[in-house]
């Protein structure tokens, strides 16, 4: 279908409608506020409980070994922050679509003049703020608890991976929304995709451990995000390091936006060819 | 608000169907069908018209909705929206669409009606002053000012088509398509919202309407042409008159009159098949079996003036239902029509 252009202006009103729409309809459930706010202090006890019961104190030679860094519940930690972006990311924006779709109102966004995937980008905005605000708690846990340093000089490089990591991902989480729409089944989906991320990426352990998990790991953004990030918190590693892994995740992010807007664009049009819009 | 279509002198109509065609696919393997449901239906609706869409459940009234809307691609055929392919040039004819689909679940119950117009506005580029002009207008003039901005799980159902109703007319588009606007409403809203689309929408506004509905006393109120559409084929085009012209039905000419008029002259009159009288209060029932009251009204009229005083004068004529069971044999109460088919007849 031929979708002549709208002025970007116009684009980027709809952009901040449907952040402002989400962020309402999230703040209409006070049950979920209170719950997002202890979840930051929440979340970090069963880890640090399960590595004390594991190794018996808060550092590890064997894990040295492995990583370069003994901290394992550092190591850990930063893998769960990180984590927190990718997953929120498939659950957020995958399952955005199927959300309207239960609301009844993906129909009226598909007859609007508004390209879905405009919708979709004020899903991820919104998604990323929240994400954001989240992932800025869990740090200052990380930082104040169990003394890991977030000067200026790290932040910066760090934010600049997290921000290339993300944008690979959510063109892997628009071409999921698409998919959505077909296949009317999300829960399914997502929990295989993050069992895959939990075994093939340095999420909750070092995957050298093994040789498959190593060799799959590399053909995912997370792994080489997490590699770098972790290098720069824990070990101060050298700029050469971060400068590949920036030209990786850029090369990755190009692929994935634009296999992800493609087969969003073809999911889409293959969903109103099979008269499946406004199905559930 | 982009650009307006003249809608005054233009010779190109403002929807043009030509021979959609609408499959589905269900199933797999052995159990595949394909379902026609649009098998070639073709109509024509010009500017400012109200075009009803009158067909039993299943018919295919909501997929040629759909497909004209862009939320369905048909098979084959041609949309046009003012000339235009609403295919190829979708941004141009989406902005020309106002919808409302039947059902509840449409908008966002989180959201008060304020906010939800505020958001579907967007999508159609307005904003700013002139978004919230627009919305107080709406607002008001569907009766929501009181309550615009609660939440709209408070709302009773008719409240809520209204705010669907709003959202239709938000841009302020030149073609309305109304899918079942007063499926589930209660009385009261139903007959507010046939007015509004009767007298507002049309009648003042001089918006192109397309009303699909099962509801043949909705249709027989509303349009000015109606399409019969039966397993996904357009089986007619006319007025209502037209319609009920059009089946070898008899009709009853009532008349209440005072006194008690000699009656015997009428017997006499070409076409009268046969006259009843009842007397009670000093009032007379004429019942005129005609087969068609046009031919001898006037005359009827004429005589009875000499004989008594005429209080009012009714045409019983045949119903929609009766004209579409005639033409399809099928009741708009039934569940029809589409055309199941083998995957191997169709590929």
């Amino acid at each position: 279908m031929m979708m002549s252009k709208r002025p970007i202006r116009q684009e980027l009103r709809v952009i901040g409608a449907e952040f402002l729409k989400t962020m309402k309809i999230w703040f209409s459930y006070p049950i979920m506020i209170v719950f997002w706010a202890i979840f930051p202090l929440l979340w970090v006890l069963p880890f640090v409980f399960q590595g004390r019961a594991l190794v018996g104190s808060a550092t590890s030679e064997a894990f040295r070994l492995l990583t370069g860094s003994g901290n394992y519940l550092a190591f850990v930690l930063i893998g769960a922050m990180i984590s927190i972006f990718v997953f929120s990311a498939l659950w957020g924006v995958g399952n955005s679509l199927r959300e309207e779709t239960y609301w009844g109102t993906m129909e009226y966004i598909i007859a609007s003049p508004t390209h879905p995937l405009v919708i979709l980008i004020g899903k991820t905005l919104a998604e990323w703020t929240w994400s954001s605000v989240m992932v800025f708690f869990q740090a200052l846990i990380i930082s104040l608890f169990f003394g890991v340093q977030f000067t200026l000089a790290k932040i910066l490089p760090v934010l600049l991976l997290v921000v290339l990591l993300m944008i690979g991902f959510y063109g892997f989480a628009i071409a999921f929304a698409g998919f959505t729409l077909l296949i009317k089944e999300v829960h399914g989906w997502v929990h295989t995709l993050e069992w895959v991320f939990f075994l093939f990426s340095p999420i909750r352990y070092p995957v050298q451990v093994n040789p498959i998990t190593a060799l799959v790991s590399t053909l995912i953004p997370l792994t080489w995000a997490l590699v770098a990030i972790r290098g720069i918190i824990l070990l101060n590693r050298t700029e050469v390091s971060l400068y590949q892994t920036v030209a990786i995740l850029v090369v990755m992010d190009i692929i994935l936006l634009f296999a992800g807007y493609f087969l969003f664009v073809y999911l889409e049009k293959k969903t109103r060819r099979d008269g499946t819009v406004g199905m559930h | 608000m982009s650009e307006r279509v003249d809608n005054t002198n233009s010779v190109v109509p403002a929807l043009d169907c030509q021979q959609v065609v609408k499959l589905f696919r269900r199933g797999r393997g052995l159990k595949k069908k394909v379902i026609r449901a649009l098998a070639g239906a073709t109509l024509v609706v010009s500017h400012g018209e109200l075009f009803g869409l009158l067909g039993p459940n299943g018919a295919g009234k909501t997929t040629l909705v759909r497909c004209i809307a862009t939320l369905l691609i048909p098979d084959q055929g041609t949309i046009k929206l003012f000339g235009r392919d609403v295919f190829k040039e979708s941004l141009f004819c989406r902005q020309r669409i106002g919808l409302l689909t039947s059902g509840e679940r449409t908008l966002y119950w989180k959201l008060s009606a304020r906010d939800n117009l505020r958001f579907f506005a967007a999508l159609y580029g307005l904003n700013g002053k002139k978004r919230d002009q627009r919305i107080d207008y709406l607002l008001e003039l569907l009766g929501l000012r009181e309550v615009a901005n609660e939440r709209l799980e408070r709302y009773s159902s008719g409240m809520k088509q209204k705010v669907s109703l709003a959202r239709a007319m938000l841009h302020d588009p030149d073609i309305l398509l109304l899918d079942e606007p007063t499926l589930g409403l209660d009385p009261q809203f139903a007959r507010f919202i046939r007015r509004f689309i009767k007298e507002e929408l049309n009648r003042e506004q001089g918006k192109t309407i397309i009303l699909t509905t099962h509801y043949m006393d909705e249709a027989d109120e509303l349009c000015d042409r109606i399409a019969f559409i039966d397993r996904g084929k357009i089986v007619d085009i006319k007025t209502p008159q037209e319609y009920k012209r059009e089946i070898p039905h008899q009709e009853v000419i009532e008349v209440r009159c005072l006194g008690q008029p000699d009656i015997s002259s009428l017997k006499n009159l070409t076409g009268v098949e046969q006259t009843q009288s009842e007397f009670n209060n000093g009032v007379t029932v004429l019942r005129i079996v005609v087969p068609r009251a046009e031919t001898v009204l006037s005359e009827v009229i004429e005589r009875l003036r000499l004989e008594a005083k005429i209080l009012e004068i009714d045409v019983k004529e045949p119903t929609l239902e009766d004209v579409f069971i005639y033409m399809t044999g099928t009741s708009l109460a039934a569940e029809t029509g589409q055309t199941a088919e083998t995957a191997s007849l169709e590929e």
